[in-house]
Parts: C-alpha cells; structure tokens; sequence
C-alpha cells in the first residue's frame, strides 16, 4: 500500500491497482475430478510469471497389519541414524529390469534365445556343421595350407561361392572385405560377449553427458538438477584422483529416454556454478 | 521385474532372513554388521553394531521384537529390533553357524562350530519378552552333541516337536525338540557333501535342504522321508519354499575360490526356480557377480531376496507371469 494516508472510501479498494502485488491464487475444481491451480510469482528478472498446475490426487488404501503399521513409524537407528525418510542412494539403487516368465521347457526358450542372440557359447554351435573350406580351391582345408597357395589366386567371394559358401567364407565376421575385425565387433558377438559394465549397457541410449560443469559440483546436487526431468538410474561425475574435485563432466542415466530428451533440451545452456552446462546424448564407446 | 540392490555390505553376504509380517529383512555379512531393510522399497532402516566377527547366521522373532545373531567372534547377540542395541551376549567356545527361534519364539537354538578340541552342539536358550529385554536366561536349557559329524545347520519343525539338524557328512537328523533325544536320522544327501541350508516351509511340516552335492531334497519333519529332489548343476548354497505358489528356489554356484578362474556365465550364478511338485526347472534369475550364498523367500510368497559372495542383496518381487504359471494339469484341475 503506498499511499496510506489519503485513501478515500474502502471500496475503492477494489479498484486500486498495485502494479506490485499479485493476484491471489485460483484453484478450481475440474469435472474428471483434477484440481486446476493457478497462481502468479515474480521470476528472476522481476516479470510477472502465471503458474498452471493440474493436479489430481489419488488416495491408495492398504490394509496392514497394526504392527507393521505401527513399525513404519520407527526412527532409523545406527549408521542410518538421523538420515531422512526414504531409501538412500549409496545403499540402495534399482537394478536392470530382469523379465522372468516361469516355463516348462524353459530351457528350450533359453537355448533358441542364446542362438538367435549369437553369445559367445553358441558360436560353436553355430559353426558346428561348417567345414573348413579353402578360399582358393575350395577343398576341405585352410586357405593357409592350400597347396596352390602359391600358384593360384583365390577366386572372387561374391561371385564364385553361392549363398552358404559365402557365410562360411566369412567364418563369422561381421563385414565383408579382408579387412581384420576386432572380436567385439564381428557378427556373431553383436549382443557383446560378458562386461564387467554390463550392467549400465542398456541405459546407454538414455545416457546424458554433461560438460562444463563446476569443479565444486557435488554428485547429489547434479543429481538433485536432472531428477526433475525423470527417474535418473545413475549418476557419473568425474573427480580427479587426487585433489577428489569434480573434473568438468558428468554422464547422467535416466531411466526413461524420453525424459532424457527432455532433460537434454532444457538443461542444455543452463547455467549452473557460473558455468553453462553443455548436455547431449552420450555417445556409445565402442 | 526390477530388482532393488541393496549394498549396504563391503564383504560377502551369509545370511538373510525377513521377519514374519515380510516388511523388514535382516542381513548379515562377513563385515561384522548386520542390517535392517524395509523390503518394499529397500530403505535401510539401522545397522546393529557390536559383533567382533564375520556374522553367519540371523534370525528375528515371530512378533520382531528381538533379533538372534551368531557370529565367528563366538557369540550369540541378541538385539532390540526397534532401537538397534544389544540386549544380550552369550559367550561359546567356538563360532555360531546357525541361529532359530521357535515357530512362538520362546526358544533360540543355536548351532556352535566343531574346533579346537570342542565337539559340535546345538543348544537351546529360553528367550524371554518382558518390558526388560536385557534378563534373559544365562545357561542354555538344552544341550545336544553332535558326537558323529557336526551340524551346521537346523531348525524347529511344527509346534517346536523336532529339532532338525543337517550335518556335514550329508546326513540330516532329527532330535526330540523338549529332551534333545535323537530319534532318527537318514543320510540324505551324499556322503561328506555338507549340507548347507535347510529351510522350513511355512507351515514347518516339511523341510528343504541344499548341499554340496548339487542336489536339494524335500522332505518331511514327522519322518525324515524324502519327498522330492531338486537336481542343479552346481554345489547349492541355499534353497528356499515359494509360499502362494508351489516352487522351490535354490540359489549356488562355484565355490567363492573358484570363481575368478571362471566367467560369470559358467559360475552358474543365477537362482533357479523349480516346480514344488514335478520337480522340473522353470527359469533362472541372473544378476549377481558371484555364487549365491542365501536365499529368502517373503512369507506372503510376493518377493524373494538374495545374497551373493558379491556383497550385494537383490530383492525381487515377482510381477504377473510368476504367478500366472500353471502346468497344463494345475489348469485342467482348475477348469473342473
């Protein structure tokens, strides 16, 4: 109120504008039951912003046990003492989605995925039918051990050898081409042999990498930062092995690609520490 | 489904056990302490600090007011389940195995290890509620000796009536529960393949065990008949009872110092499910780095948890097809 004293009646109240103050907060109550709030704040830059929040409430019943009930009220004790409801990240986390469905001849399923799958126990399987064949006469022995080696060229893949001659050739290699392939890369390991990282494998394609990030960044305030854009599965900040400060990038999982997008849309350019953070998708290592 | 690991454990696990109601699990490790989780969410809830040793074995009483552990510094610790002290300490010669309450929770038997000159035992300590948890008896009420080859694992059958014991030459044996009396005992497993688990199921009128001999077995706790045998490809650690629906989990893999000279895919470190009744194998569960050391099933037969030499506890709570299984015989039967 800046002009306390010469107001004239209390109802122009009512008209006296204040370009200061807000209007009040409007909640109505929509048909489908969702509660519609809208409410009005200064932002940063001292502009009026309106906020329209959808809300729609739920209330989940479960029935108990007293006693169970009545231990959802214990404090948390020893090394968890004083730590704050909800579980804790350096404790507990949530693994990769396992799908099980119990079968009778589920050893049967199992077999067949391995073998659509190509891992590397198969190969052998795989390859247990071929023979040995020499590229240059075609007999039943290794290229190397030809005994026109020397005398003959090896004839044209593509064209002297029809359809399975050709896989065979190839001895299970990805491409064609005699160029060398690394073993991680051949076909027949395109579901990857076992990694220690395993784990993170699948997440990959949901994985933001964060650059430009402060070195004083904390793991749980980057954390804190994506965890609104969706459930983030992990968090990688890269600290130097000494000195234990953050060394400027960070990669984030999130549980859900679609809300990595949107993390990596809006977070990106947004300043954090004094510095603007630079996010995109990470790329695979191969 | 997604399981919740839980690493609240820098050393391998060797025991979990949740308590009757299923919404805390215990966990004890090789690394001293034990933990408190809430098995829906997999929040820790405490920590019970004050063991000298590797801890083997846990057990919580029927109405978790009071939690048994037995650990390598030779004692049985009881504990305050709500605030986490410890309200007891007995002393014993040798390391404690294995720890049990009665199905009423009167009475704790605990399993000591043969060494050192000390036969095996299995003794039997009254275990008292009042508002005082702190008084409980001093002498244990029973005594038994395992003068021919040690326990290492029992339990109580229905009603507190038996005491079983598996034992290290593969024999499982059965003693009155009130004057420790031997009544029977048949050589289960084969011989001088220890006998690692034996778990109840709920009802406690049948028992499973795990051996190393690569086999579990069903069987009953009136007789010591054997009802089933589960047959896996790898020395089991742990074995457990579904409730709800009928099918045994049994959870092994190489011996911990074998594994590095093998890779995950050949350790067999996955728990295998079997039918209760046919006996045949439905499915595995992978997850964890090395063999599984125990396995626990929630007593409404909705989640299983287990321990791994790799530190980690995995809690799994089944979604729709595990329950959805049938034989085509369970449905025919269903139909009529």
């Amino acid at each position: 109120m800046s002009r306390p004293g010469n107001r004239a009646d209390w109802a122009d109240d009512e008209e006296f504008d204040d370009p200061s103050a807000l209007p009040a907060q409007q909640i109505t109550t929509n048909k489908d039951g969702t509660k519609t709030v809208v409410s009005y704040r200064f932002n940063d830059d001292g502009k009026k912003v309106k906020v329209t929040r959808r809300i729609k409430t739920t209330v989940v019943r479960e029935h108990v046990n007293p006693q169970v009930a009545e231990r959802k009220t214990w404090a948390k004790f020893g090394l968890e003492k004083g730590h704050i409801a909800g579980p804790s990240f350096d404790t507990t986390s949530v693994g990769e989605n396992i799908i099980f469905r119990p079968s009778v001849n589920w050893k049967a399923q199992a077999a067949e995925a391995e073998k659509t799958g190509g891992e590397k126990g198969s190969i052998k399987d795989q390859l247990r039918d071929k023979k040995v064949k020499c590229r240059i006469c075609s007999g039943e022995h290794f290229t190397a051990r030809c005994p026109f080696k020397d005398t003959m060229a090896p004839v044209d893949e593509g064209g002297a050898e029809g359809g399975e001659g050709g896989e065979d050739a190839e001895g299970g290699l990805g491409t064609g081409g005699g160029s060398y392939v690394p073993p991680h890369m051949r076909k027949g390991a395109a579901a990857g042999g076992e990694r220690m990282a395993g784990k993170y494998e699948k997440d990959d394609l949901a994985t933001l990498r964060v650059t430009n990030v402060s070195e004083l960044a904390e793991e749980q305030e980057v954390r804190d930062l994506f965890e609104r854009f969706g459930r983030v599965t992990r968090v990688f900040l890269a600290r130097d092995r000494e000195t234990q400060r953050a060394k400027g990038f960070a990669f984030i999982s999130f549980a859900d690609r679609s809300d990595a997008q949107l993390a990596c849309d809006k977070m990106d350019g947004f300043g954090y520490r004094h510095l603007i953070l630079r996010v995109e998708f990470a790329k695979r290592t191969t | 489904m997604r399981p919740i690991l839980l690493s609240g454990h820098e050393r391998s696990l060797n025991q979990i056990k949740f308590n009757r109601d299923g919404d805390l699990l215990f966990s004890v490790a090789k690394d001293k302490i034990v933990c408190a989780w809430w098995s829906a969410n997999g929040e820790r809830l405490g920590t019970y600090t004050g063991h000298l040793g590797a801890i083997w074995t846990v057990d919580v009483s029927p109405n978790t007011v009071l939690l048994a552990t037995g650990s390598a510094d030779n004692s049985v610790r009881l504990w305050n389940v709500k605030t986490g002290e410890c309200v007891k300490v007995w002393e014993f010669p040798t390391a404690v195995k294995r720890v049990e309450f009665t199905p009423d929770g009167s009475r704790l038997l605990a399993v000591t290890e043969k060494r050192m000159g000390f036969l095996g035992t299995i003794v039997v300590l009254d275990i008292n509620y009042d508002d005082d948890l702190t008084n409980q008896a001093e002498e244990p009420s029973l005594r038994i000796t395992c003068t021919e080859s040690k326990a290492t694992v029992a339990g109580w059958s229905y009603l507190s009536q038996y005491i079983i014991a598996g034992h290290e030459d593969g024999s499982v044996s059965q003693y009155d529960g009130k004057t420790g009396e031997q009544l029977e005992s048949v050589q289960a497993h084969e011989f001088d393949h220890q006998i690692n688990d034996l778990q109840f199921s709920l009802d406690r009128t049948h028992f499973l065990t795990a051996s190393k001999d690569k086999s579990a077995k069903l069987i009953s706790a009136r007789n010591l008949a054997i009802m089933k045998t589960y047959v896996a490809d790898t020395p089991l650690n742990s074995a457990s009872i579904t409730p709800k629906k009928d099918y045994v989990i049994l959870g092994g893999g190489q011996a911990a110092m074998d594994v590095t000279t093998t890779s995950a895919r050949q350790g067999k470190f996955e728990a295998r499910f079997y039918h209760k009744v046919f006996e045949d194998e439905i499915g595995r569960v992978k997850g964890h780095f090395g063999p599984l050391n125990t396995i626990q099933v929630h007593p409404a037969g909705t989640a299983y948890a287990s321990g791994g030499e790799d530190g980690y506890v995995r809690v799994h709570h089944f979604d729709k097809p595990y329950f959805d299984f049938m034989y085509e015989v369970e449905r025919e039967q269903l139909r009529r």
